[in-house]
C-alpha cells in the first residue's frame, strides 16, 4: 500500500487557519476553567489571535503560488490575500462586539470562538482546491454562522434568522454537492487541477453531466453570495443575525465563497466553452444589481436597506467575474452580445493581463467593502437599543435623526461609510467600483458597467436619506442615547473610517500589491 | 448485476423529493428531513460513481458527507429547538415576524 508523504512545507499555508482555530479552542477552554465573572479579556485575546493570523498570511503573500497536500489546497497570493481580508472583517467585527454583547448581558467564549471558527473555514476555503475540501470548508463555515446568527436565541428574531439561514444553507450545500457528485462522475477526480485536464473529453461524451454538475454548483455559489435570484435568505437574516454577526457575514463570508467560486470556474472555464460562464455571470450579475438596488430603495430600516445594499454590492462583485471569461477570441457565433457591444478584449491588452487586471479590482472591491460594511453595521450595533428589537424599530431611519448633535462621531463615520457604499470620490468605494468597472470596459462588457453606473447613481439616494437624516433633522425630544460606550465600537469606527478615507485617496500601495496578488493556482 | 444509470435515476429522483420536500412541506422538521434527503441522494450518486469508475473517491467522499451532515443535524436541531420555545410551533408559514 503506498501511503502518501507530505511535507512539512505543506503545512504552511494552514497556519492562518491553524492560529484562528487555536485562538478558538483556547477561548472555549478559558471559559471552561476562568471562574472570575469577568469577561472582558475575552475580546483583547481573540483580537491577538486575528492580528497573528492576519500577519502570517500578509508575510507569506508573495511566496509562488504552489499546490500543497497533492492538489487539494493550493497555496498562493490570491488565497492570501482572501485571509486577510476575512482578518480584517473578523477583527472589526470582534472590536464591535465587545461592547454590543455587553449591553445585552450576553458575553461569552463562545461567541468569540464561534467567530474564529467560521474565519478559519473562510480562510481554508479559499484556498482549497478539491471539491469535497471545497463542501467541508463551506460547512465549516456555514455551521458557525448558523450558530452566531440565532445565538441571542431567546428572541424571536435571532431564532427565526437562524432558522431560515440553517434551511436555505443547507439546501445550498446540498445542491452544490449533487453538482460535485455529478462533475465527479463525468471527470472522475474530485481534484480541480485533474479535472480541467479531463473536462474537454468529458464535455465531449457526456455534456448534458458536465453542465448539469457545473450549474448546479454556481446554484449552490450564488446561494452563498446573496446573487439574485438566490437572495430570498438576506434581508431576513441580517436584520434577524446579532449586528455585528451581520457585519462577519456580509464581509467575510462574501468574500471566502467569492474567491471559492472563482477558482472552481476559471479552473472549468479552462475545459468548456468561457462564454458559458461569461453568460452565466453576466446574467447574474444584471439581475443582482438591479433588483438589489431596487429592492433597497424603499427600506425605512437602516439594518435591512444595509441588507439589500449587500446583495447590490454582490453585483457588482459579479461583473468583476464575468470580465474574468472574456477571451480574446470571438466566440464563435454572436449569441452572447451585451446591449450591441461584443465581449472582447481591448485592442493591446493580452488575456493574462486582463484577468489579472479583473482579479486585482475584486479583491480590491472585497477588501474596500469590507472595511466599510463592517464600519457601517458598527455604526449600527452602537446605536440600536436591545428593548427595541422586538417590535423591529431597532434600526428605523428616525434612530439616525439628529444624530450628529448628539454624536458627531459617529454621524461622520456613517456619512463617511454611506458615501463609500454608494461609491462617492474620494472614498474607498469609489476606487473599487472604478477598478471593477474599468475592467469589465476593458474586456468589452459595456452594458454591464452602464447598468453598474446607473444602478450606483440609484443607490446614492437611499445611502444619502440616512446622511440627511443625521445631518438635517432634529433629534426627536425623548430619544435617550445609549449609554453603553465601549472602547472596542469606538476603535472599530475609527480604524474602518480613517481606512475608508485613505485608502480611497492613496490606493497605490494596496493596488500595487494586490496587483501581486492576482495570481492563482489553477493546475499545471 | 444492478447497472449504474439505475442508482443514478434513484439518486436524481431522491434528489428531486427533497427539494420539492424543502419547497412545499410547512413542518420545520419535515423540511429538515428533507435537506438530508438531498444530501443522501448526493452520496447516492458519489457511490454510483465511484463503483461505475472502481475509483475510491467517492466512497471517502461519502463518509466526509456523513460526517458534515451530521453535524448540520446537531446544530440544526438546537435551531428548531429554539425556535420552537420562543413561539410553540414548527410551522415554517407562522415563522415570519420579519416582513416589510
Amino acid at each position: 500500500m503506498r501511503v502518501p508523504s507530505i511535507p512539512a512545507a505543506d503545512f504552511l499555508p494552514l497556519v492562518p487557519a491553524i492560529i484562528l482555530l487555536v485562538g478558538a479552542c483556547v477561548l472555549l477552554m478559558t471559559e471552561v476553567f476562568l471562574r472570575s465573572p469577568s469577561r472582558g479579556y475575552q475580546a483583547p485575546l481573540s483580537l491577538f489571535f486575528t492580528g497573528l493570523a492576519g500577519a502570517v498570511s500578509l508575510s507569506s503573500a508573495f511566496e509562488p503560488a504552489r499546490p500543497v497536500f497533492q492538489g487539494f489546497a493550493a497555496q498562493d497570493p490570491f488565497s492570501s490575500a482572501v485571509t486577510l481580508v476575512v482578518c480584517v472583517a473578523l477583527g472589526l467585527a470582534v472590536l464591535t462586539s465587545s461592547g454590543f454583547l455587553r449591553s445585552r448581558n450576553a458575553e461569552r467564549g463562545e461567541f468569540y470562538a464561534l467567530m474564529l471558527f467560521a474565519a478559519s473555514g473562510m480562510s481554508l476555503l479559499a484556498m482549497s482546491t478539491e471539491l469535497i475540501t471545497l463542501f467541508i470548508n463551506i460547512e465549516v463555515l456555514s455551521v458557525g454562522t448558523y450558530a452566531l446568527t440565532s445565538y441571542l436565541r431567546r428572541g424571536t428574531r435571532p431564532a427565526e434568522a437562524g432558522f431560515k439561514y440553517f434551511i436555505l444553507g443547507a439546501f445550498s450545500s446540498a445542491i452544490l454537492l449533487y453538482g460535485a457528485a455529478l462533475l465527479y462522475g463525468a471527470t472522475g477526480s474530485t481534484k480541480l487541477s485533474e479535472m480541467a485536464v479531463v473536462l474537454p473529453a468529458a464535455l465531449a461524451a457526456q455534456p448534458a453531466l458536465v453542465y448539469a454538475g457545473a450549474l448546479l454548483v454556481a446554484g449552490g455559489f450564488a446561494f452563498k453570495v446573496a446573487a439574485v435570484p438566490f437572495h430570498m435568505w438576506t434581508p431576513d437574516v441580517y436584520e434577524g443575525a446579532p449586528t455585528p454577526v451581520t457585519a462577519l457575514m456580509s464581509a467575510g463570508v462574501k468574500a471566502a465563497a467569492f474567491a471559492a467560486m472563482i477558482r472552481v470556474f476559471l479552473v472549468l472555464g479552462k475545459g468548456m466553452d468561457p462564454s458559458v460562464p461569461l453568460a452565466l455571470f453576466s446574467g447574474l450579475a444584471y439581475l443582482t444589481m438591479i433588483v438589489g438596488n431596487l429592492l433597497a430603495l424603499p427600506q425605512r430600516n437602516v439594518k435591512r436597506m444595509l441588507a439589500y445594499s449587500s446583495i447590490g454590492h454582490a453585483g457588482y462583485l459579479l461583473v468583476g467575474v464575468a470580465a474574468l471569461f472574456v477571451t480574446a477570441e470571438a466566440p464563435a457565433g454572436d449569441g452572447f452580445r451585451f446591449f450591441g457591444a461584443t465581449p472582447l478584449l481591448a485592442p493591446g491588452l493580452s488575456e493574462v493581463a486582463a484577468r489579472a487586471d479583473a482579479l486585482k479590482g475584486l479583491l480590491f472591491y472585497l477588501l474596500a467593502y469590507t472595511v466599510t460594511t463592517v464600519g457601517s453595521f458598527g455604526v449600527l450595533a452602537a446605536l440600536e437599543r436591545s428593548e427595541d428589537e422586538p417590535k423591529g424599530t431597532a434600526w428605523d431611519l428616525d434612530r439616525f435623526a439628529g444624530l450628529a448633535q448628539r454624536r458627531p462621531g459617529w454621524a461622520f463615520a456613517m456619512a463617511v461609510f454611506m458615501l463609500s457604499l454608494g461609491g462617492v470620490p474620494p472614498t474607498v468605494g469609489f476606487m473599487g467600483k472604478l477598478l471593477i468597472f474599468r475592467s469589465a470596459v476593458d474586456t468589452g462588457l459595456v452594458g454591464l458597467a452602464v447598468v453598474g453606473v446607473l444602478t450606483s447613481a440609484a443607490a446614492i439616494y437611499y445611502y444619502l436619506r440616512v446622511v440627511v437624516a443625521m445631518y438635517m433633522r432634529p433629534a426627536p425630544e425623548d430619544e435617550r442615547i445609549p449609554v453603553t460606550l465601549s472602547w472596542g465600537t469606538e476603535l472599530a469606527l475609527a480604524l474602518s473610517a480613517l481606512a475608508v478615507v485613505v485608502l480611497g485617496i492613496l490606493p497605490g500601495t494596496v493596488t500595487d500589491w494586490l496587483q501581486q496578488a492576482s495570481t492563482l493556482w489553477l493546475g499545471q | 448485476m444492478v447497472p449504474t444509470s439505475n442508482y443514478l435515476l434513484l439518486a436524481a429522483a431522491l434528489f428531486c423529493m427533497g427539494m420539492l420536500g424543502v419547497l412545499v412541506r410547512r413542518n420545520a422538521l419535515v423540511v429538515f428531513m428533507c435537506v438530508e434527503l438531498m444530501l443522501n441522494a448526493s452520496n447516492l450518486t458519489f457511490l454510483a460513481f465511484a463503483r461505475h469508475r472502481g475509483d475510491m473517491t467517492g466512497h471517502i467522499s461519502a463518509f466526509f458527507v456523513i460526517a458534515v451532515a451530521a453535524a448540520e443535524a446537531a446544530i440544526g436541531l438546537a435551531i428548531v429547538i429554539a425556535v420552537f420555545r420562543s413561539r410553540g410551533t414548527l410551522n415554517v408559514d407562522d415563522i415570519r415576524t420579519m416582513r416589510h
